[in-house]
């Protein structure tokens, strides 16, 4: 399933109501680790009208670290 | 002050007419967003509790809790209409109570531990999770107390951190936290990493309200938060021991995630709309997994709506950043008599100071620029002279018109550590410093042209029988 936010076929249903009403569905993306819900806006949840500033079109491992790993200690 | 729990602080706002209940039927977005806005924007807004969210049959959700002057005078124990000026000087005396006592209650019998679920963990299931803001990745949890122990010092009770960090959630049983480098969890986190060992953390949700203020007020890190709030509560912060690890957790909160930050690991994370009211950029951050659940009967899941300031954020970050920012400079420099840095966490900062000799008040600003705070957020300050109410934003004003110099007054230091979600800061982490000196001069400075100023009158009896009478005109 195509991710609303990065388009790549990384996302899967993970959930849905736990009242049992089938009120709404949520969907995460394992590559950006975006979720939605399915009852939400069209402009969060379809990629066609999604604002391009909130896409994400980059690589996940260029993303800036901002509590870098240290060295291991001996 | 003797809120044992969050619900026993909703109890309070509701006599107060300081909370509402949202009965009607709403989808979690964008309706909690909507109300969280209101609520905040409301001139004395109350907290919110809504109950009816469709897909979350029987949960509950707090917001506004903070979300107002008259609902943190009531959280010190105050009149709900006392000024901001003497909220100030009463979390300052409840400040100086520190260490509070510390009480444990036995794990089984600890409210938070009601409920356990340790199979099949799913958020989802356990929590009304909504999107905050539209353009979040995901649902977040922004108003927990965060509690995580120094792996090279795990024994001390005191360097035991309690935090409010902002967290997003991955999926059924996993979360990323943002853990900044100047963060006190960001030692710990470090510690645990040159160890490649996983750190344990417990995520606590729905706290009494002053120990959530105390998460997010920036005290040395050697002191404890749960002895401060203790000390302005006024009555002993009832522990219990976590589940799966060694961390002391509040007995009363509303809801526990237990887990394990992994070691080693990072994962994209964000954006998040934060307390600048913009969004954040995306990062790679530390990631945990939840291993245990637990709750209270009919859990109250309270979070945090935060937008374009002002709104909770700016409540639950005012005062708080205010007192230790006042108790640092005070113990070098006593002719401090207020600061006002509720401007998003202090990134603007007023204070109020005796000019002891020319340009003093100046060195002031730079001690403010040098405390742990302030080195990163501290970026416009305002020094404006002792008889100014730095919490009275016309009396500052007047200051810069009248006492400014630009020449000699205005200082711009370029090139200094930020505050990296601040969005002027760039690269992230880096800023400067605005000092704006609006004091008189004070000799050897060039004294001002000879001024009088105009005495004010002894007008406080007055006050009070103009505003008996006016409170009479208005029943009418």
């Amino acid at each position: 399933m195509k991710c609303v936010r990065c388009l790549h076929d990384t996302a899967a249903k993970f959930t849905e109501a736990p009242d049992g009403s089938g009120a709404w569905e949520v969907y995460g993306c394992s590559r950006c680790n975006f979720t939605w819900r399915n009852t939400e806006e069209q402009e969060v949840i379809n990629p066609e009208l999604r604002d391009k500033n909130f896409q994400f079109t980059g690589e996940p491992e260029d993303l800036q670290i901002l509590v870098p790993v240290p060295p291991l200690k001996k | 002050m003797v809120y044992r729990d969050l619900r026993s602080f909703l109890t309070k706002l509701e006599d107060a007419g300081q909370l509402v209940r949202i009965k009607d039927s709403i989808l979690p977005e964008p309706t909690i967003r909507e109300i969280g806005r209101a609520a905040t924007d409301l001139p004395n807004g109350p907290a919110v509790i809504m109950d009816n969210i469709k897909g979350m049959k029987g949960m509950q959700v707090a917001l506004n809790v903070h979300g107002s002057w008259a609902n943190c005078a009531l959280m010190m124990g105050l009149d709900k209409n006392t000024t901001v000026r003497d909220q100030f000087f009463t979390f300052l005396d409840a400040w100086d109570k520190y260490p509070g006592e510390i009480k444990n209650i036995d794990s089984a019998k600890a409210p938070c531990h009601e409920v356990v679920i340790k199979d099949n963990i799913n958020l989802f299931e356990s929590i009304p999770l909504f999107r905050i803001n539209k353009w979040d990745a995901a649902c977040f949890l922004s108003k927990a107390c965060v509690v995580t122990k120094d792996p090279d010092d795990p024994d001390n009770f005191d360097t035991q951190n309690v935090g409010t960090y902002r967290m997003q959630v991955l999926g059924k049983d996993t979360v990323c936290i943002q853990a900044l480098g100047f963060h006190d969890i960001a030692r710990h986190i470090t510690h645990a990493e040159e160890q490649n060992k996983p750190l344990p953390i417990a995520i606590c949700l729905g706290n009494d309200p002053v120990l959530t203020f105390m998460a997010s007020t920036p005290i040395n890190y050697d002191l404890s938060e749960y002895k401060y709030a203790a000390a302005i509560n006024g009555i002993p912060m009832e522990l219990t021991k976590a589940l799966n690890s060694n961390l002391d957790i509040p007995a009363n909160a509303e809801y526990v995630l237990e887990g394990e930050i992994l070691p080693r690991v990072r994962v994209p994370e964000g954006p998040f709309g934060e307390f600048p009211g913009s969004y954040s950029g995306m990062r790679l951050q530390s990631i945990f997994k939840v291993k245990t659940i637990t709750h209270r009967k009919n859990p109250i899941f309270e979070n945090l709506f935060m937008g374009r300031p002002w709104t909770e954020i700016d409540y639950l970050m005012g005062l708080n950043t205010c007192v230790p920012l006042y108790k640092q400079l005070k113990e070098t420099m006593p002719e401090v008599v207020a600061v006002n840095a509720m401007y998003q966490h202090g990134l603007t900062a007023i204070i109020a100071t005796s000019n002891r000799f020319g340009g003093y008040a100046k060195s002031v600003a730079f001690r403010l620029a040098s405390t742990p705070h302030g080195i990163s957020y501290c970026k416009n300050i305002i020094l404006v002279d002792a008889d100014v109410d730095p919490f009275n934003l016309e009396e500052v004003m007047w200051s810069l018109s009248v006492r400014v110099r630009a020449d000699k007054d205005v200082i711009v230091i370029p090139n200094t550590p930020g505050m990296p979600l601040d969005p002027t800061s760039f690269p992230a982490g880096m800023g400067n410093k605005f000092i704006i000196d609006a004091t008189q001069p004070t000799a050897p400075d060039g004294l001002l042209r000879d001024t009088r100023l105009i005495d004010n009158p002894d007008s406080k009896g007055f006050e009070k029988i103009i505003a008996d009478l006016q409170a009479a005109a208005q029943k009418k």
